[in-house]
């Protein structure tokens, strides 16, 4: 394929997608001058650049297109939706060919003549103001008809004119080369060959006014092409070497800063180096970003074509279209979000006449919705359906054997919810050409996990569903736990890991107990099956046997499997490049790729969901399913109640686990006091200290005894400050239970039940039992920065 | 110049190779030059636990993560301890390294001391070989560097 109609594909392609979006915005607003001229120039492109390249089908159809699209313009037809749904026709046609062009650089054996007829009966109801012209245009009507009825091919009066007229036109500036002439009497032998005397009736539409309009658009596209020239057009190959050698210097950067560390006069270099890595890396991984809008611009035509047969009535939200994300997740996320858009209009939105019943509007709006929340960009797909009737979830899953009956009956809504991941799952009554196979949510689920994401359902009946899709920024640079094992380090991506337990050596034995030599923990009163690493990657009988070292626990959640993955040392979290592994390590499965650490080591990176299947921890569909779910059901609704257990000077208090940053063990010294008010100097910026518990006071008194006096500081996010809250010990993390004042039945506030015992909440918005920080956030801040 | 020299250059040209030298415990190997990308001493591959016996590690090369290919392994010889030099090579599949113990020198062979592998050679070695050339103080073997592909080596196995 030569440059020429490469750059051609490239242009057609995004001029049809630019299409696409202003017909379904043409249906909202069908006068809209803009938006016709918009879709007008992009065919008439397409068709101008096809002549001259001597693509024939393509010119005729799009010359059919343009014919319609010239009338439509000139406000000589309305744009109803039968002539939207002609349109889009003639975009597919458009598209089929281009593809064809594209694959075997020729545009196929396909027969347009349907497609072209289609246009021209759109043309049709075309009415001119006088009645006289009215008349005449009503005999040509039914004479073009009759043309039609009897297997007149193509050829109604209105295209000829312009094709004699029009074809030469596009290509005046370039001297005429060979195709031009050869093209633009064939397609005009194609048009008039049969009834040419029709072409005088005076009821076809002025040809010659579509003429000057077709020059008039020219200057503009020359504006469009100016404006192109500031933008360029990179292969992906190119810039993903180039995020991997970015990805190389960041590391050559880390060991250049490692070893001029001791140089004062490399400092200022280094440093430099430093900025210029960071700020390279950062827009290299711009120039592979891309706004969401180029997958939610394909969605008005996917709501528009369902709602049309499925006889909804929807009108579809958009927001946050400039939201970015790494191309190769957008690539990965369309399908996803294609099937939950499909799904929200399929079993989401009611029919008008039930929605009106219900007492809704009958039209039903979906929203498409993207935003940023950390590292990640969420997006949401949101219905004002039905819901999710989690009844008949219950029976169809039953129903089609996705689990037992009895486990069925044990299970509260949010479970029941979980299930319709599961594959093979339906609740569509009978199978139709949109939903009801039984796929569709599973695959939403497995595609997003697959490039680290996340899928979170929300329904509520009546009122209706948010599916939530939540990606990573990048998959090129994922955050991972370093951990060690068989004297070698290995990532860990943090996505899956949910929690770390350390066993000290002296306890292995009796913390790991085993059922018939399957390893299990009890983690917090449930059994957690564990995976040695050492002994899935060294062949039985090589390793060594000895479980009485340092052992850490990482519970790792993949694929709604749950396991602990049995490691021998743990070492820094750290953000790491990904590799791609070459086919024969791929094919081991354990590892989704490898990477360089800061220290220069290579590391390889595990994947989470092959352990699991490769140690055994798949359980049947049925039990993993219910399993994975309950344990969802757990952490969700823990994540609510779940609190740290301390104890300050004696007292036991709670704080909400949700609002623990971390836990930081310091020297009693680092406390300084700003009038007597403990604060902590930290990364820079000053932190209150809560000491209710006199802590600190406590401490002091005991540093006399032994000098190295410790204190544990809970840093707690309250609100947009960080509080940090003095205690002697961190106890555990227990589940709280709520408390009903005797009597009233009200709900207490402060205080929970956590271990059977009533304790006081730390209410780090400041009220109790703590001493007031009501104002001073504001004075900390101002203080903070006076001083820094 | 007259032709007749022109002539004969272009013939002695034509039968000369050029090859880089590796050797392997006692044995010289030779690799032509056209298939190396780049030579690596020093080299400490990060062994991949489960993979093939043949995978010798992976090395960080020019931003990537390359696959070796232990010969020791490959011909049955006992692993060597400490580092090793890689030739990167390149294939039909991309790169990969050869772990090699040393690096010679690139050699000028000519074709005329060519002998193809001799029949005694068990089944593996004949794949990996291609001929030798007679040196006057050694035996230079070569080896086909499509056949170590480790791509190539796990299809055959």
């Amino acid at each position: 394929m030569d440059e020429l109609t490469r750059e051609f594909l490239i242009e057609s392609q995004e001029g049809l997608d630019r299409m696409e979006r202003c017909l379904t915005d043409l249906e909202a607003r069908p006068k809209d001058a803009a938006l016709l001229g918009d879709i007008f120039r992009s065919v008439h492109t397409i068709k101008g650049t096809t002549g001259f390249l001597g693509f024939k089908r393509l010119e005729s159809l799009a010359h059919a297109g343009e014919n319609l699209l010239g009338l439509l313009r000139d406000g000589k037809l309305v744009a109803d939706r039968p002539l939207i749904t002609g349109l889009l026709h003639l975009l597919d046609g458009l598209r089929s060919i281009l593809k064809s062009i594209e694959t075997e650089a020729s545009e196929g054996e396909g027969d347009d003549t349907v497609l072209i007829e289609q246009l021209e009966e759109l043309q049709a109801p075309v009415r001119f103001p006088g009645a006289q012209e009215l008349s005449a245009s009503t005999t040509a009507n039914a004479k073009q008809k009759a043309c039609i009825k009897a297997g007149v091919k193509s050829a109604s009066m209105a295209p000829p004119p312009p094709a004699l007229q029009k074809a030469p036109t596009p290509c005046p500036a370039p001297p005429p080369s060979a195709p031009v002439p050869v093209s633009a009497p064939s397609a005009k032998a194609a048009r008039t060959s049969e009834p040419s005397e029709v072409v005088a009736s005076p009821a076809a539409p002025p040809p010659v006014e579509t003429e000057p309009d077709a020059s008039r658009t020219r200057p503009q596209t020359a504006a469009a092409g100016t404006a192109a020239e500031s933008t360029l057009r990179v292969d992906v190959v190119l810039l993903n070497r180039m995020m991997n050698l970015v990805g190389e210097l960041v590391l050559t950067r880390n060991q250049v800063l490692q070893a001029t560390a001791a140089d004062p006069n490399m400092t200022l270099l280094s440093r430099r180096l430093d900025m210029v890595t960071a700020d390279l890396r950062e827009n290299v991984m711009k120039a592979r970003m891309q706004p969401v809008s180029n997958i939610f611009s394909k969605m008005p035509r996917i709501v528009r074509d369902l709602s049309q047969s499925l006889g909804r009535r929807v009108r579809l939200q958009v927001e946050g279209q400039d939201t970015e994300l790494d191309k190769s997740l957008l690539e990965a996320i369309k399908d996803p979000l294609t099937h939950a858009v499909r799904n929200s209009l399929d079993h989401g939105i009611e029919p008008p006449e039930v929605r009106q019943a219900a007492g809704k509007d009958p039209e039903g709006t979906l929203k498409l919705r993207a935003s940023h929340e950390g590292s990640h960009v969420i997006i949401e797909v949101s219905d004002d359906g039905a819901g999710i009737n989690v009844e008949m979830v219950r029976l169809k899953a039953i129903e089609r054997g996705l689990i037992a009956a009895e486990r069925a009956a044990q299970l509260g809504e949010r479970e029941l919810l979980q299930l319709i991941f599961l594959p093979g799952f339906s609740t569509a009554a009978a199978v139709t050409n949109v939903s009801g196979r039984g796929v569709g949510m599973d695959v939403v689920r497995t595609n997003v996990e697959k490039i680290g994401g996340k899928v979170e359902i929300d329904s509520r009946p009546g009122r209706g569903t948010t599916l939530r899709l939540r990606i990573p920024l990048t998959l090129a640079i994922i955050p991972a736990l370093i951990v060690r094992s068989v004297d070698q380090s290995f990532a860990l991506p943090q996505g899956a890991l949910s929690e770390l337990v350390h066993i000290p050596p002296e306890q292995a034995s009796k913390a790991i107990e085993w059922i018939e030599g399957a390893p299990l923990y009890r983690l917090r009163g449930k059994l957690l099956p564990l995976v040695f690493l050492d002994r899935l990657l060294v062949p039985a009988g090589q390793h060594k046997s000895a479980i009485e070292h340092d052992n850490f626990i990482a519970v790792l959640d993949a694929d709604g499997r749950r396991y602990g993955l049995v490691v021998d040392g743990l070492a820094d979290p750290e953000e790491i490049v990904v590799k791609p592994l070459s086919a024969v390590l791929k094919v081991i499965g354990l590892y989704s790729g490898a990477t360089v650490l800061g220290n220069a080591d290579l590391a390889l990176i595990l994947d989470p969901g092959a352990i699991a299947q490769k140690a055994g921890v798949t359980m049947s569909a049925d039990r993993e399913a219910t399993g994975a779910a309950s344990e969802e059901e757990d952490s969700g609704a823990a994540k609510a109640m779940e609190y740290l257990l301390v104890e300050a000077a004696g007292r036991r208090a709670a704080v909400p686990l949700a609002d623990v940053l971390r836990i930081e063990q310091i020297p009693l010294s680092r406390i300084e006091y700003i009038g007597d008010r403990p604060v902590l100097n930290f990364e820079g910026q000053l932190m209150p200290v809560e000491d209710s518990g006199a802590v600190l006071a406590a401490a002091e008194s005991s540093a006399q005894a032994d000098h190295e006096a410790q204190i544990v500081v809970v840093v707690c996010r309250e609100a947009n400050r960080h509080v940090g809250i003095a205690v002697s010990h961190v106890l555990d993390v227990a589940a709280g239970g709520d408390l009903f004042e005797a009597g009233t039945s009200q709900r207490t506030g402060g205080v929970t039940l956590l271990k059977d015992r009533v304790t006081g909440v730390v209410n780090l918005a400041g009220v109790q039992p703590l001493p007031s920080v009501e104002e001073a956030p504001e004075n900390w801040n101002q203080l903070a920065e006076a001083t820094s | 110049m007259s032709t007749a020299t022109v002539l004969h250059k272009k013939e002695l040209a034509s039968a000369l190779v050029e090859v880089c030298s590796v050797r392997l415990g006692d044995t010289w190997f030779g690799v032509p030059i056209t298939h190396i990308l780049e030579i690596i001493g020093a080299a400490r591959p990060q062994p991949v636990p489960l993979a093939p016996d043949y995978v010798g590690g992976l090395v960080h090369y020019r931003g990537d993560v390359l696959t070796t290919v232990s010969l020791r392994q490959l011909l049955d010889l006992p692993p060597k301890e400490g580092a090793q030099a890689i030739l990167v090579l390149e294939s039909d599949g991309g790169c990969f390294g050869l772990l090699v113990d040393a690096v010679g020198e690139v050699l000028t062979v000519s074709s005329a001391d060519y002998e193809p592998n001799p029949s005694i050679l068990d089944q593996r070695r004949k794949t990996l070989f291609a001929g030798a050339y007679k040196l006057k103080e050694k035996l230079l073997v070569m080896l086909n560097p499509e056949r170590l592909d480790p791509l190539r080596l796990s299809q055959a196995s």
